[in-house]
């Protein structure tokens, strides 16, 4: 193929792609705004629920350390992210615990709802888990 | 306040509690509408939460027009 066809036909790519760019836009733009304003909104929530020192952590480390209201000894590690939580006791890791809601939320929320679980309705959040016990 | 997680963030609708002790309507309403919604997202699953800045969360079965702010979480599941 000669340079001058390998050049026409980048170009005509180019003229394909700068021509569907704008529909391709205007189809996912309300998915980004949508997501991004929910995830303000979870946001915000957040930072009303922690105390700065809680959010630090959440920020720093990339996971919130939830103590146990009924077990001294026992520490609720949430991710930030999507992923398990680690049931740490007396400093070692125990247990991976995974629950999630049944309806798709930003992360913060989840985060939140960790938390609250753990804090105010332990038992139920226990039974609820898959538990995954860690063996050294 | 009431603030319910759904995927969108959270929704809230809030309220003036002397407006409410006061007979205002629209907070009044505001309190209407809120109960309702609590009502039907306990329906569905969801677990209410008292949250209070500086005071341990307390989970909660019913509607409580006083509470400074109350979420309301989905039904969680083991994954």
């Amino acid at each position: 193929m000669s340079l001058i066809t390998q050049v026409l036909t980048a170009l005509g790519w180019i003229v394909v792609l700068l021509a569907i760019s704008p529909m391709v836009w205007l189809i996912v733009q309300p998915y980004f705004k949508g997501w991004s304003r929910a995830e303000r909104r979870a946001a915000d929530l957040l930072r009303d629920t922690l105390t700065p020192e809680q959010f630090r952590q959440l920020v720093w480390r990339g996971y919130l350390e939830v103590p146990s209201p009924t077990e001294p000894q026992r520490v609720y590690r949430v991710p930030r992210t999507k992923g398990y939580i680690q049931v740490i006791e007396n400093g070692r890791a125990v247990m991976r615990l995974c629950v999630q809601p049944v309806e798709s939320l930003p992360d913060a929320d989840v985060v939140v709802l960790h938390k609250l679980m753990i804090e105010a309705n332990e038992e139920n959040y226990l039974q609820k888990a898959n538990k995954y016990v860690c063996i050294d | 306040m009431i603030r319910v997680m759904s995927r969108r963030g959270d929704d809230r609708i809030t309220w003036d509690e002397q407006k409410v002790l006061a007979g205002d309507p629209e907070a009044t309403a505001a309190v209407r509408e809120a109960e309702r919604i609590f009502a039907q997202e306990r329906a569905k699953g969801a677990t209410a939460f008292r949250v209070e800045p500086g005071k341990p969360s307390q989970r909660i079965d019913q509607f409580d027009q006083t509470a400074e702010q109350i979420v309301m979480v989905p039904r969680v599941v083991g994954g």
